[in-house]
Order: C-alpha cells, then sequence, then structure tokens
C-alpha cells in the first residue's frame, strides 16, 4: 500500500525546452509532413541522447517484452513512437479531426456510451489512451473528469482542455494529500472520472497481477472508489488505427454487487484487472513501442507464501 | 455511562469498514482512527466520510477537515455536534 505523494512545491517539467511544444504546432502549420516528420526523428534522436535516465528504463522495458537486448534503433523508435503520440494529441487540439472506433467485443462499453451512465475509467499509459478521454468527451459529448498530473510545461493537456473544455475537466494529482476527496468531489458532481491505472506513485492501494512475465504491483484504488460509490468500472486503452482514428479496447462492464461481502466483490476485480491487463500485454506484445512509461517496470511483488 | 453518539459511531465504523474481529466496544474513544490501532488507511477514511456525510448530512470538504474529524471519536462526536443537524444526533 502506498501513501499519497506529498504535494510537490514546485510541478515536475516534461523533458525538452519550453517552446517545444509552440515551436512543433508552428512548424506543423507550415513545414510539410515529409520535411516535418524527418526533422521530428532527429529532435527525437537529439532527446534520446540526452535523457539518460528515460533511455535506460526503454531498454529495460524492452528487454523485458522482447526478451533479449533491445538494439539502439529499437529505444529510438520507442521514443519516437511517444513523440509520435505527443504530435497526434497537439493535432488533435488544434482542432485535426480524429475519432475513436471501438475495437470488436467492446459491447458493454458500446452500451455504457449510448446511456447516461456514469462510470470510472480506467486506463494506462499506452498509445493513444491519453486521447480516449478527450475523444470520449468531444465525440461521445459526455462529461470526463481526467485526473492528471500537472507539470511546468504541460502544454499539451492545456490545450486539450481548452479545446475540449466543455466536456472535459481535470483533477490535478499534485496535491496528494487532497486527492481522494477531489476524487470524491469529482464523482458525486457527475460526470465519469478517467485515472491511469498504470503508475503507483499516486495510488492509495496496489496489488500484485500477473504482467509481462512476472506478478507486478498495479494501483487498484479504482475498484475500492468503484465500491465506495456503487459506480461501474472500465478499463480501456487506446491504440493507433486508420489514419485519423484510434481504436479503442475496453473491459466489460465490472460494477459491485452490494449483495455479496467487499472480499468477493475485491475478488472479482482483480479477475476483471487481470483479463483486461492480458489484453494490454497483447496490444504491447504486438507492438512493443506503445508503452509509454519510461520508468522503472512496475514492481515485482513478493512471491505468495 | 458511554456517550450514546459515540456508541452509534463506533458500531457506523464496524459495519461501514466491514471490520473483522474488532467490536464497537473494544474501539477507544481517544485513539486516532487513522493510522491508529484500526489500521485505517485514507481509502477507508474516505469511505467513512461518504458514510458519514449520508447518515449525517454533513460535508467533510478535505483531508484536513477530515483528520481533525476523525482524529478519534471522541473528536468526530464533537465535530458532528458542530456540524449536522441535531435531529439526526442521538437524544
Amino acid at each position: 500500500m502506498n501513501a499519497p505523494a506529498p504535494a510537490a512545491a514546485t510541478p515536475a517539467r516534461n523533458p525538452g525546452p519550453s517552446w517545444g511544444y509552440r515551436f512543433l504546432r508552428l512548424a506543423d502549420r507550415w513545414v510539410p509532413e515529409p520535411l516535418f516528420r524527418p526533422a521530428r526523428a532527429f529532435g527525437t534522436a537529439v532527446a534520446l541522447l540526452n535523457m539518460r535516465e528515460q533511455r535506460r528504463h526503454s531498454r529495460a522495458y524492452l528487454r523485458v517484452i522482447l526478451g533479449r537486448e533491445p538494439a539502439t534503433r529499437e529505444v529510438f523508435r520507442h521514443f519516437f513512437a511517444f513523440e509520435e503520440m505527443l504530435m497526434l494529441k497537439l493535432r488533435v487540439a488544434d482542432g485535426r479531426p480524429h475519432r475513436g472506433v471501438l475495437a470488436p467485443g467492446c459491447s458493454d462499453f458500446r452500451r455504457f456510451l449510448d446511456t447516461p451512465e456514469d462510470a470510472l475509467l480506467g486506463t494506462f499509459h499506452v498509445g493513444h489512451s491519453d486521447l480516449v478521454g478527450f475523444l470520449f468527451g468531444g465525440q461521445e459529448q459526455r462529461r470526463v473528469s481526467m485526473v492528471r498530473l500537472r507539470v511546468g510545461n504541460s502544454h499539451d493537456v492545456e490545450k486539450l482542455g481548452a479545446t475540449f473544455g466543455r466536456w472535459v475537466s481535470f483533477v490535478w494529482v499534485n496535491e496528494g494529500e487532497n486527492l481522494l476527496f477531489a476524487l470524491k468531489d469529482a464523482i458525486t458532481a457527475g460526470g465519469s472520472l478517467a485515472l491511469k491505472c498504470d503508475r503507483l506513485e499516486h495510488s492509495s492501494r496496489a496489488e500484485p497481477f500477473q504482467f509481462l512475465g512476472a506478478r507486478r504491483l498495479f494501483p487498484f484504488t479504482i475498484y475500492h472508489l468503484a465500491i465506495i460509490f456503487g459506480r461501474p468500472v472500465y478499463l480501456c486503452v487506446g491504440v493507433p488505427g486508420a489514419p485519423g482514428e484510434s481504436v479503442i479496447h475496453s473491459s466489460p462492464r465490472w460494477l459491485p454487487d452490494p449483495s455479496v461481502s467487499r472480499a468477493r466483490n475485491l475478488e472479482s476485480a482483480r479477475a476483471h484487472f487481470q483479463v483486461f491487463l492480458d489484453l494490454v500485454e497483447s496490444l504491447l506484445r504486438a507492438d512493443p513501442y506503445l508503452w509509454f512509461n519510461y520508468r522503472p517496470l512496475n514492481l515485482e511483488a513478493p512471491a505468495r507464501p | 455511562m458511554p456517550d450514546p453518539l459515540n456508541h452509534q459511531l463506533k458500531v457506523l465504523i464496524v459495519e461501514t469498514l466491514r471490520l473483522e474481529d474488532i467490536t464497537p466496544a473494544s474501539i477507544p474513544d481517544d485513539e486516532p482512527l487513522v493510522g491508529g490501532g484500526l489500521s485505517l488507511d485514507s481509502i477507508d477514511a474516505l469511505e467513512l466520510v461518504v458514510r458519514l456525510e449520508k447518515e449525517f448530512g454533513i460535508k467533510i470538504a478535505s483531508s484536513e477537515e477530515s483528520r481533525t474529524a476523525l482524529a478519534s471519536v471522541t473528536a468526530l462526536s464533537a465535530y458532528l455536534r458542530a456540524h449536522a443537524d441535531p435531529a439526526r444526533l442521538p437524544a
């Protein structure tokens, strides 16, 4: 179990120069893509050289998922995939048409989108998942509060927030002390709440799940919130689809059953999360570069006695 | 003579958090509820706050306020006497 992180006095920054996002948006408007893309690849290579920590974690993750030592070009591809996602976010924020398309088998999520029900949406730092909340708001015209870490230069998120402000609002996790109360307010105010389920630092409760060959700790707070507030949980990730589209994969609906014990509810929640985590792993095995956590892979849990 | 509100709160704590092996009578009046002998954490505190809000028609808006309210059963009683509708409190 992790205590909430203390409030940061100075918000952390995304790597890169302070003018980086604005430069990318300006260049995107004037520089033809056949020239701009190689320029972005060059910028990514410079970033790769300078970001030693992230490079190390990328290499460690790729080593696990590929089952061998990754080549430098593979680490570069991992970085470039993230850069391309960032570019897509900026483009969507600037109004470029982009839509989310549900993957086959997401019938529960389709039904959810067709009803006024509010839910807890768990997502991951994978592929186009950062866009799912915005697409959910803008495309489906549903109110959603997104739990995000405020950083010093989150121009991409601010711009997306401005573009989709009618439907999307933010709960900032930086005030760790008050996070759970901010989540309570967001849930009780109505609308759905989207929170990431793969990073442990702001999670009140974590549990071990099988992922990439080991039992690793993942945040589990979303299910406790679902039990407390009686809300359904859907887990979803977005991956690149056809041009102008993200393919959204979603779990079946999980709803706490008030007629059974908490232990039984948590047991079924664990099974629900594990099944979706298996899907995330299969998506990553198909395209390993979509894991956008350039930090230590989720900790392995101690072996069960 | 035990305070009836204290007793009601202890029953509510045990019920809400489904505490096993703990009876209402075994909860001390002045022990911290969170981080004390009951081993409650922030999620437990949130669940308790949600139940208290429903039961007593109060609004606990921040973790700081919840820390004050949940400092102990006695502190929680005092908080409710100051903030809750008296009609919802035991006579």
